[in-house]
């Protein structure tokens, strides 16, 4: 420190320094805080919204599940004994739910609406609460007054039903009175992402008035059990897996409670933490590229302080504690917009799944957010900083270039504190193992290319220099420290862009192929065989209605392949899905009109021992061919079947499809539901359809698949548009990382314009050896970070996303184009905007 | 003097002057100059009275506001940037207190630069002979940051006569040298002024520099003064 050698006067030299240079502003330091501001506020909101996100699921796994285990079970309820024997394990709680439709009233002709119905008993929830907007509690509002059993909604049945609170309506043969509305459902996400309708709530006892769940309907029976506080939950699980180990049915546990919905959440955080990542990378470049510019900058400043006297320390901190105030304020900016972002992100979403959360629960991660991103820009300052050390006053006062070579122990410092955040991020992101391979190869490439840009420094010392352009091209790219850090910036600048957009697309694509692209209009559910013949005879009857398709529909799982339990005889863990819970199944004695990828249908008289077709997922899932054998159960009932073919279904026709389908015996005449699906050429008929259905079927669903199609079609933009968002924020980081190097070029070529044009350089000559210059390390850049972005994209989504890579044309073009336009702007503003142009500008930079 | 050919410099009536938020701001107002080939003139004038303006007009680095400047035949005012940029290349070679070298560049590819830049053949055996002659033979292969400022400028006194121009503009060349060294710089132009027939207009404070040349002309406040 400077003074009087004492630390007190040193610190008294540095403030008055300091606040010099703190009225004159820290402007020149711009860049950098929007650098920092966009990564601070990118990795800020996916971090939370990934943890609250995880944090939410896990704190509300028993609330999601409804006890410490699940067993479900469809079709029919389990046996007396065996409840009695889940009874003796600890305290249960029995829930049944169904599709049906609600009519508004009592009168036939009313309006209607598809409901998701749960009956529950009166020890309904185990875990949590539900909410009803009148603050009463369930019991109260399911019980039966004046003779009417009590139902609470949610909002939608009153809004789509046009009623109040106090109305009645008609469920099966039942009535029931609303007597609230619900604005929470603990156990919400238990009942699967695939929901039809708003649900409604009534007491076990009056569903059971209403005749809906009898035999052949489509019904899942839950039994959740709370154990007592000292059990031993995994001995008592296995305990009640052994009550009727052949009765095929699920068991869960709250790990794996919403599976499918975590799944969903698990795809969509593991792209926000391979975004967040790449900001984070992309925005520490481009911090580090704008600090060194801006020491660039004030290589005669600081080389004048240098000569006043100040020691080598005090410039280092006087300029280091500049950095740290305008980080501080952009890191505060960034992580602030993050916060606030999402708080409102989370806070919608989370009521939206029915989850309890809490704003507050953010702190701890936007603590850890804060120091991480703190660390990381203290390397990358660390990294530009040490130019203020190295920085000779005498060459910079010659115009000599300055070091910009790292010392070992500042690189050493500067790694240590960026490897240290990069780990605080890869711990807190969601996925870890994920974003330490994606972290691992943002890294490898960041070394290649380092290693590039070294080739190319190579290369130009190498070059020809007997003209002009081969000359400048030549010196421009000799100095291996600035060609590396260009290539970098840019490399890894175009790496995180491409492979984030090429993920997007892909992400963007298996979200459309959610859309059915041919769907029926109409589907009806828990069709009775004997309504089936009607159904048929109407739609033939009425020219306006057409295509339909009716199928026997049944649930089934799969309990073993080739006498091997199911999860043993799994071979492909990416299709474990075909083995959790309860897949569709049907019988058929035609052939279903689904490609055959291998094996044959039965004959269409054929009455044997049951053979089934299995859909390719299966397949896949076990390695299936013609021939092996299935045991699997259905209607309560355990079959073991050979494997006839295996068939290939498309997903989106959003007509049914069955996981396995069987030959008719012994299914034809078990009490079944049946589908049937069918489109009306305008909607006037299909009202007429639904509402003559209706009085001659009241147990049938009427599903409104246009409606489903429009609200997934919702869904899906809003999904894409918030990929999108993401991609354009990494964007937008990446265009500022890039204007940073640019910058920094510029401002370092501009001395050297100069002198070229005293010398009779025309501006075009100069922006043109810039031009050739800066393609070089834009072309190696791009192609290097175009290709790692595309290969990181290729393994994000295959292996992480599990879906299709279509990356487009546009993240294919995007590298180069970025190379192209940075190579572009830099050598034409390297070139062209280097010399001033005003009046008497370039005189005041000749004079030195 | 030789009138039988066409002034070097024909400045009539110059003026120059600078925009600022309070209005045009005068830097030179009215001068009339003419400059011989082969002649050597001195410029002098206190700080600020617009000598470094008149030879950034002449080298075509900045455009005059009023007046006609003819510069080795051209009407500079009819010339666009392209145009004065090429002249300088071909026939003006400045020299400046600050040397404005290209930092990245050695000594020998400053000063080969306008000779490259013309497409000549042989241009760094033409900078080498020229370097040689300015006494740095022995510093080819430097950069400017390792070599004195006495060694850079003369960096740039080689390079601005590299090319055999007809007119070179030094705006005080000795500003940043000791005495000793100076003379040395000096001595050095005059030399190849005289021995390649070139005008030189030298921009100096230095009373005694200016004796030396063939004619002196004061600038005060903008204008020529007597």
């Amino acid at each position: 420190m400077d003074g009087h050698g004492t630390p007190a006067a040193g610190m008294k030299v540095l403030i008055t320094l300091l606040k010099a240079e703190l009225a004159h502003g820290i402007l020149g330091l711009r860049l950098f805080m929007a650098c920092v501001a966009i990564a601070a506020g990118m990795l800020g909101l996916v971090w939370l919204m990934g943890t609250g996100l995880s944090e939410a699921m896990r704190d509300n796994a028993t609330r999601i599940l409804g006890g410490d285990v699940a067993v479900t079970v469809v079709n029919a309820p389990l046996d007396r004994g065996t409840l009695e024997a889940l009874d003796r394990i600890g305290r249960t709680s029995n829930v049944v739910e169904l599709r049906s439709t609600a009519h508004a009233g009592s009168s036939p002709g009313s309006s209607r609406l598809t409901v998701e119905l749960k009956a529950v008993d009166d020890a309904y929830p185990l875990y949590g609460s539900v909410a009803l907007e009148s603050g009463a509690a369930i019991s109260d509002a399911l019980a039966v007054r004046d003779g009417l059993a009590g139902a609470v909604v949610e909002a939608d049945v009153l809004t789509r039903l046009n009623l109040v609170i106090g109305d009645v309506i008609r469920i099966g043969d039942t009535q029931f009175q609303i007597r609230d509305q619900m604005t929470r459902e603990p156990d919400r996400l238990s009942a699967g992402t695939f929901l039809v309708g708003p649900r409604v709530l009534v007491s076990l006892k009056a569903l059971e008035a209403t005749g809906l769940a009898g035999r052949g309907s489509l019904v899942e029976y839950r039994t959740r059990v709370r154990f007592p506080e000292d059990t031993a939950i995994e001995q008592a699980i296995r305990a009640v897996a052994d009550e009727e180990p052949d009765r095929g049915w699920e068991i869960q546990s709250p790990e794996q409670a919403a599976e499918r919905v975590r799944e969903v959440m698990d795809r969509t955080t593991t792209f926000l933490g391979v975004a967040g990542l790449a900001a984070f990378a992309v925005g520490l470049t481009g911090a580090w590229a704008a600090v060194s510019m801006w020491i660039g900058r004030r290589r005669r400043t600081i080389a004048q302080y240098r000569l006043s006297g100040a020691t080598t320390s005090t410039v280092v901190v006087l300029h280091a504690v500049l950095v740290a105030v305008a980080g501080v304020l952009a890191l505060v900016l960034g992580v602030g917009l993050a916060a606030a972002g999402a708080v409102i992100l989370l806070g919608n979403l989370t009521e939206r799944l029915h989850l309890l959360w809490s704003p507050a629960d953010m702190a701890p991660t936007v603590m850890l957010v804060t120091l991480t991103l703190a660390l990381g820009l203290a390397g990358a300052s660390v990294a530009a900083l040490s130019g203020v050390a190295n920085l000779s006053p005498l060459r910079a006062m010659r115009d000599g270039e300055t070091g910009t070579r790292l010392q070992p122990r500042t690189a050493w410092g500067a790694g240590l504190c960026v490897i240290a955040a990069a780990g605080l991020a890869i711990l807190g992101l969601p996925n870890p193992s994920m974003a330490a391979l994606a972290a691992a190869g943002l890294a490898l490439v960041a070394g290649i290319l380092v290693l590039l840009g070294d080739g190319i420094a190579r290369v130009g010392r190498h070059l020809p220099a007997r003209r002009f352009l081969a000359l400048t091209i030549k010196q421009g790219l000799m100095s291996p420290g600035p060609v590396m850090l260009r290539t970098l910036a840019l490399g890894i600048g175009i790496t995180g862009i491409t492979g984030v957009v090429a993920t997007q697309q892909s992400l963007q694509t298996a979200f459309e192929t959610q859309i059915p692209e041919k769907a029926p209009d109409l589907v009806l559910l828990d069709v009775q065989p004997s309504q089936v013949d009607l159904i048929r005879a109407t739609v033939s009857e009425t020219p306006a209605l057409d295509g339909l398709q009716a199928t026997p529909f049944m649930r089934t799982r799969i309990l073993a392949v080739n006498g091997v339990p199911a999860e043993q005889a799994l071979v492909n863990p990416e299709k474990d899905w075909v083995i959790e819970g309860d897949r569709s199944f049907s019988w058929t004695a035609e052939p279903t009109g689904a490609e055959l990828v291998a094996g044959e249908w039965w004959p269409a008289n054929y009455d044997g021992p049951p053979l089934v077709s299995a859909e390719e997922d299966v397949m896949q899932a076990f390695d299936l061919k013609p021939g092996d054998t299935l045991r699997y159960s259905v209607l309560g009932r355990v079959f073991t079947s050979t494997v006839a073919n295996i068939r290939k279904e498309y997903h989106r026709t959003m007509r049914p499809e069955f996981l396995v389908v069987a030959s008719p015996q012994p299914f034809r005449d078990a009490p079944h539901g049946w589908i049937v699906s069918l489109q009306g050429l305008d909607a006037e008929s299909l009202s007429t359809f639904v509402a003559d259905l209706t009085r001659s079927a009241p147990n049938v669903t009427v599903v409104d698949v246009r409606r489903l199609v429009r609200d997934a079609a919702e869904v899906v933009e809003g999904a894409i548009l918030g990929t999108l968002l993401i991609a354009a924020v990494l964007l937008l980081a990446g265009a500022l990382s890039l204007s940073a190097t640019i910058v920094a070029d510029v401002d370092a070529r501009r001395r050297e314009a100069v002198a070229l044009s005293v010398v009779g350089a025309t501006r075009r000559e100069i922006a043109l050896a810039r031009l050739a210059e800066t393609a070089m390390t834009g072309l190696v850049a791009a192609l290097a970070g175009g290709a790692a972005g595309m290969v990181a994209s290729f393994w994000i989504t295959t292996a992480a996303l599990r879906v299709d890579w279509t990356p487009g044309l546009s993240a294919v073009l995007l590298p180069i184009g970025l190379g192209v336009i940075t190579s572009i702007a830099a050598g034409l503003s390297g070139g062209l905007g280097a010399l001033p142009r005003g009046r008497g500008q370039l005189m005041r930079l000749l004079a030195g | 003097m030789n009138h039988a050919r066409p002034p070097v410099v024909d400045l009539t009536q110059v003026t120059l002057a600078y925009p600022s938020p309070d209005g045009d701001v005068p830097v030179l107002n009215g001068v009339d100059l003419t400059i011989d080939t082969g002649e050597i003139v001195a410029i002098t004038g206190p700080s600020g009275s617009g000598k470094s303006s008149l030879i950034a007009i002449i080298g075509g680095l900045e455009p005059i506001s009023e007046g006609t400047a003819h510069v080795l035949g051209l009407d500079l005012a009819l010339q666009n940037e392209r145009a004065r940029t090429l002249l300088r290349r071909r026939d003006i070679g400045i020299v400046f207190q600050a040397y404005h070298l290209v930092p990245s560049m050695t000594a020998l590819q400053n000063a080969a630069l306008p000779l490259i830049l013309a497409g000549e053949d042989g241009a760094e055996a033409k900078a080498t002979e020229m370097l040689t002659r300015v006494g740095l033979g022995h510093r080819l292969g430097h950069r400017p940051s390792a070599l004195s400022g006495g060694e850079q400028q003369r960096v740039a006194v080689a390079r601005a006569f590299a090319a055999r121009p007809r007119l070179v503009l030094a705006d005080e060349p000795t500003g940043n040298l000791d005495q000793q060294t100076g003379a040395v710089v000096i001595e050095t132009m005059f030399d190849l002024a005289r021995s390649s027939g070139t005008a030189l207009i030298l921009v100096t404070h230095d009373p005694a520099l200016a004796a030396r040349c063939d004619r002196t002309l004061k600038i005060e406040t903008g204008r020529v003064v007597p």
